[in-house]
Formats: structure tokens, C-alpha cells, sequence
């Protein structure tokens, strides 16, 4: 799947599109709050779209528990891990 | 824009507390479920006196896992079965305004195992997969199309290559695929479809590129035919561009041309009417004949929440009409053709029994319809037993035979004693045989038995109903003034009334049947 850097750059993309702002930078420590349209159905329909980006699929509690993006990052890069084994 | 109100309840198994023991007894499941589906109607019962508004309720997506496997749908008791048994149930119980969405259905299409995604129901109660939702939304608005009245009237068919393989000028009417071998087989099926359409009372027509006599030979003569000729309200087979031949397919019908589907292999063809004609309906055709009925079903012209008599026999009182357009013009006098149709009109009021194909009229009319008015079944029902309002319905039948129920008008008394026309709908199949006359007079009559010293008509303009824009000055009301775009129209009733000259015979008056409503 990449670097975490290049994995930044295609959830930067995923985010720009689900949002539909092409100014969105994410950074780490971004949560909900930075960005105003992230409610809960939007975080649904975020987690579909990265899951078709990244062809993964995420467990329950990763669904609820991905707080900011540097969770979502390190469960991107583990997974891209898992499945290269 | 007329705005319908409509609440969807939206029920997933969960919600329905049909959990039996294993074994339990036909008694046992048949109590619970009705107790289940007695808990919807209670709501929808609790819905109604608090508002006007339609109900839409969803049945029950079966769910994927089962405790018994296989066995679960066969045993009485099983889970799969009692929920099958409740979304049958359900749908018997439907009242009038309250229409079902076939949730089970949409999952079975997506897949029902993709459909439950129990991540979501577990973090958020999201009942079914978000990329169903695309789906679910289409379906619904479709259904909510229907309640309003967008549903299409018409199917435009062509033949060569849409309803047999070839071309029928080339190949001969032993040539062409129909009936024999997997594409004949295809074009049977398609058009078994088709006639199953045009008996639930959706009007077939004809608009092919080829000599008339060759195209109907295939109709007269080839054995595998399913569609005759008499399934076809009109027919059009010439060289011109198919636009036109539209046009006058929707003009010689009477209906609006957003209200026709066209049906064509040739994309050529679509692109033409698609360009020239945007509001005509054009199904994107695949190529393969045996997915032609797919592309008509994913497409869902011809949704409807209601069903009405008059359906199974539309064909019949669209093709009477192009008969009687024949006979006119054997008379050069226009009252000698009226006069010798023998038209006679049943007058009744609003009941029970004609509801759905007052509800049908009132809300898919667009061209006569003075007000723009669109009342659900529950709305007409409560129209009936109210005292300020009158509800009246026409049924006209002449020597071609029975037009059916062709118009409604809906009355209210006003404090100042006038009575005020709040709607006005009728069939264009019936214009120019001076049935609005004959009407006018009945709520003429009414008025004065209401003791009412005037007749209020109002046209509201919209981009449809020109047609009837002067109906009032044509017969001899007053124009008062006109307050937002609504033109009020008056009629005293203190003097003699105007006489109209109709050439129709009431028959009879029908009256209420008592204790039909609830």
C-alpha cells in the first residue's frame, strides 16, 4: 500500500472528495471538530469511501474509534502491512 | 409546486417482535404476527389524526442470518417464515393513504448479503449498506412519483429489432427472429411484457420506419406474435422522423408528452428524441434483447400506488375514441355527430368504491385541472363525509361504449354562502363533446339545493393547463379579479342560470352507499 506519506496523500483525496472542498490539508492531529460537515453520517460515508480506496475493511470498533487522521493513518498502514503478508 | 407531505416509516426486522419458540403452534405465530402488524396499523391510525399526510411504510428486509438454515422458511414457526408472513400481512392491512415500500425486494436486488452490513447497525443503527441507499432513495421517489401523479401513460414502441430480430421489409415475415431459437424466444418474452403492461392499463402505440401494410402483416400473420394489432391504441409506421411522429401519437391521445416512454434499439433514434423531445421518456436500450424487459423494470416509468378498474380497460376507451374520430367525420354538422352519440351520464357522489379512480384522476391530471389540487385516497375519503364539501364524480357512456369515470368535482360551501369549485379535473379523452357544460350545470344545481347565491370557479395557471384557462368565460362566469396568479371567476345564481347546450342525458344519480366508508 505505500508510505504513510503516500498514504496521506490518497486519504487527503478520499477526504477532499467525501467533503467536497478541494482546500482540505488533513494533519494528524485533525479530528470531527476541524472540519464542520463531519457528523455522523458523514463518518460513515467517510469509512465507505476509504474502505473502497484502500480496499480494506474495517472492524466495528475501528468504524466508531477512528478519532482523528493519524488514527486512521496507522490503521491504513497496518493493514497495508497485514495484507502484503 | 404542489407539495405532498408523506411520512416514511422505515421497519427493519428487528422492530418486529415475532420471536417464537421453535415448534410453537400455527395459533401461537399467527397471533404474534398479527399483533405485529396491528402495531403499524395503530401508528399509521395515530399518523392520520394528527395530520393529512401520506404514509409510505417500508415491509421488512428478511435477514441474512438464519438459526435453522434452509428449514427456517418451511417451519411455521421459523423466523424467515413468520417475516414473510408479516410483510404479507402487512400489505393486506394497508388503509387507504398509506402506500408500501418493498424493502425485501431492494434487498434481494442488491443482494442480501451485502445489504445487512452490521458494522453500521452496531456503531450507528444504519440498517442496510450505505451503498444501498442510492437504491432505496430511487425507489422511493419513484413511489412518492406515483402518489403524486408522474407516473407515464404511454409506451412508444418500434418494431424492427425492439419487438422481433430483423427488419421485416428485409428479411420477410418468415425471416425475422420471433418465437424460435434464444433471441426469438427473447422478443416473445418482451412482448408478453409489454402485454401485460397495456392490460394494466398502460397505452401502447407504434412508431417504426417502415411501409405501413408490411408492418402489420407481422401482427396480422407471423404465429409468435403476442401483441395484435388491436393491443396497439395507434399505430404510426412512415419514413417520418419519429419526433413528429411522437408529437402526434401524444396529440391524437390527448396526453402530455412528459407522460410517453419511448422504446427504440436504434440509438440513433433515442438521440433524436431525447434532443428534440427532452420531456419524453427514453429507455436506454441495451443490446441484447434478453435484458429488454430489465432496462423497462430498472427504469420504473410506470410505478403506481393505486389500481383502479378503469386500468384493465384503458386501452379500449382510447381506441373507442379514434373509432368515434372516424364516425365524426362522416357528419359535417358538429351537433348531428354530438346528438348521435347518444352519450349518457351517471352522477354520483364520492364513495368508498370509486375512490381509487377518483384519487387516480384527481392526481394525475395536469391539463384539465383548474386548481392544481392533489388529494391522497384518505383526504377524498374524509371529502365524503364532510358537510361543507360535495364531492362529485361523472361516468360517461355513449354508443362506442363506456368512457368510464372521466371527471370529479370537489365543492365547498363557503360562511358567505357562495360555493366555491376548489376542483375541477376531467379526461381529456372526453373534450369537445360538451360534458364540461353538462357538469357545469350539475354544480349549478347543487349550488342552488345548498341554498348558495353564487358559484365561485378559480384557474390557477400552470405550464400545463392552458387548456382550460377560459373554461369559466366559455361558460358565462364573471371575471372578478385575480389575487397571486389565481384567477377568480363568478356566477350569480340569483337570476336565471345560463343554458348550456349538452348533448348528454343524465341517467341517473347515483347516492352515497351508506356505511361504505370508514
Amino acid at each position: 500500500m505505500g508510505t504513510r506519506l503516500e498514504i496521506k496523500t490518497r486519504l487527503n483525496r478520499v477526504f477532499r472528495e467525501v467533503f467536497e472542498d478541494d482546500s482540505i490539508e488533513i494533519f494528524d492531529a485533525m479530528t470531527a471538530k476541524d472540519i464542520p460537515e463531519w457528523d455522523s453520517l458523514m463518518h460513515i460515508i467517510l469509512v465507505v469511501a476509504v474502505e473502497k480506496e484502500f480496499i480494506v475493511r474495517l472492524n466495528a470498533a475501528e468504524v466508531g474509534h477512528l478519532k482523528n487522521v493519524s488514527e486512521m493513518l496507522d490503521l491504513l498502514a497496518e493493514r497495508s502491512c497485514r495484507g502484503k503478508q | 409546486m404542489n407539495l405532498i407531505r408523506v411520512v416514511f416509516l422505515f421497519t427493519n426486522y428487528r422492530d418486529i417482535k415475532c420471536d417464537l419458540p421453535a415448534g410453537a403452534s400455527f395459533a401461537v405465530v399467527d397471533e404474534s404476527i398479527t399483533a405485529a402488524v396491528n402495531e403499524c396499523v395503530s401508528l399509521w391510525k395515530a399518523l392520520r389524526q394528527k395530520s393529512n399526510c401520506h404514509i409510505i411504510q417500508s415491509n421488512v428486509a428478511l435477514p441474512y442470518h438464519r438459526v435453522f438454515g434452509n428449514y427456517e422458511t418451511a417451519a411455521v414457526w421459523g423466523a424467515t417464515h413468520v417475516l414473510r408472513q408479516f410483510n404479507l400481512n402487512l400489505a393486506k392491512a394497508l388503509a387507504p393513504g398509506v402506500s408500501l415500500l418493498d424493502m425485501d425486494f431492494l434487498a434481494s436486488v442488491y443482494g442480501r448479503r451485502r445489504w445487512h452490513d452490521s458494522r453500521f447497525w452496531y456503531h450507528s443503527k444504519h440498517a442496510f449498506a450505505l451503498d444501498a441507499t442510492g437504491l432505496v432513495a430511487h425507489q422511493l421517489a419513484k413511489t412518492m412519483g406515483a402518489i403524486k401523479g408522474t407516473a407515464k401513460k404511454c409506451l412508444v414502441l418500434d418494431l424492427d429489432n425492439t419487438l422481433w430480430g430483423g427488419v421485416i421489409a428485409d428479411d420477410g415475415l418468415e425471416g425475422i427472429a420471433l418465437g424460435h431459437g434464444a433471441t426469438g424466444e427473447a422478443f416473445v418474452d418482451f412482448q408478453r411484457y409489454l402485454l401485460k403492461l397495456k392490460e394494466r392499463g398502460i397505452i401502447l402505440a407504434v412508431c417504426s420506419k417502415n411501409e405501413e401494410d408490411i408492418a402489420k402483416e407481422a401482427f396480422l400473420k407471423h404465429p409468435d406474435m403476442v401483441l395484435k394489432l388491436e393491443d396497439i391504441v395507434v399505430f404510426k409506421a412512415n419514413w417520418k422522423d419519429k419526433a413528429s411522429n411522437i408529437r402526434e401519437i401524444a396529440e391524437s391521445l390527448n396526453i402530455g408528452l412528459d407522460s410517453m416512454v419511448f422504446v427504440d434499439d436504434n440509438p440513433a433514434e433515442r438521440e433524436l428524441v431525447t434532443f428534440s423531445l427532452p420531456m419524453v421518456s427514453v429507455v436506454p436500450m441495451p443490446e441484447d434483447p434478453s435484458d429488454y424487459i430489465d432496462a423497462l423494470c430498472s427504469g420504473s416509468y410506470f410505478e403506481t400506488v393505486l389500481f383502479s378498474d378503469e386500468d384493465t380497460v384503458r386501452s379500449t376507451y382510447y381506441r373507442s375514441n379514434i373509432e368515434r374520430a372516424g364516425f365524426q367525420s362522416q357528419f359535417s354538422d358538429l351537433s348531428d355527430y354530438l346528438r348521435s352519440l347518444n352519450m349518457d351520464m351517471i352522477v354520483g357522489q364520492f364513495d368508498e368504491f370509486h375512490l381509487p379512480r377518483i384519487a387516480q384522476l384527481i392526481n394525475k391530471s395536469n391539463q384539465f385541472h383548474l386548481t392544481t389540487t392533489r388529494y391522497t385516497e384518505s383526504e377524498i375519503g374524509a371529502i365524503a363525509h364532510d358537510k361543507g364539501r360535495t364531492g362529485l364524480y361523472f361516468k360517461l357512456k355513449d354508443r362506442f361504449g363506456d368512457n368510464g369515470l372521466i371527471a370529479a368535482v370537489i365543492l365547498c360551501k363557503q360562511p358567505d354562502a357562495s360555493m366555491v369549485i376548489d376542483t375541477w379535473v376531467m379526461s381529456c379523452r372526453v373534450l369537445s363533446r360538451t360534458v364540461e357544460e353538462f357538469i357545469c350545470s350539475e354544480i349549478i344545481s347543487v349550488a342552488r339545493q345548498r341554498k348558495c347565491r353564487k358559484v365561485i370557479g378559480k384557474y390557477i395557471p400552470t405550464a400545463k393547463n392552458k387548456l382550460v384557462a377560459d373554461l369559466y368565460g366559455r361558460l358565462h362566469f364573471h371575471r372578478t379579479n385575480e389575487t397571486q396568479g389565481t384567477a377568480l371567476w363568478e356566477l350569480s345564481l340569483k337570476e336565471d342560470s345560463p343554458r348550456y347546450s349538452s348533448f348528454i342525458k343524465k341517467i341517473k344519480f347515483e347516492t352515497k352507499t351508506t356505511g361504505g366508508l370508514k
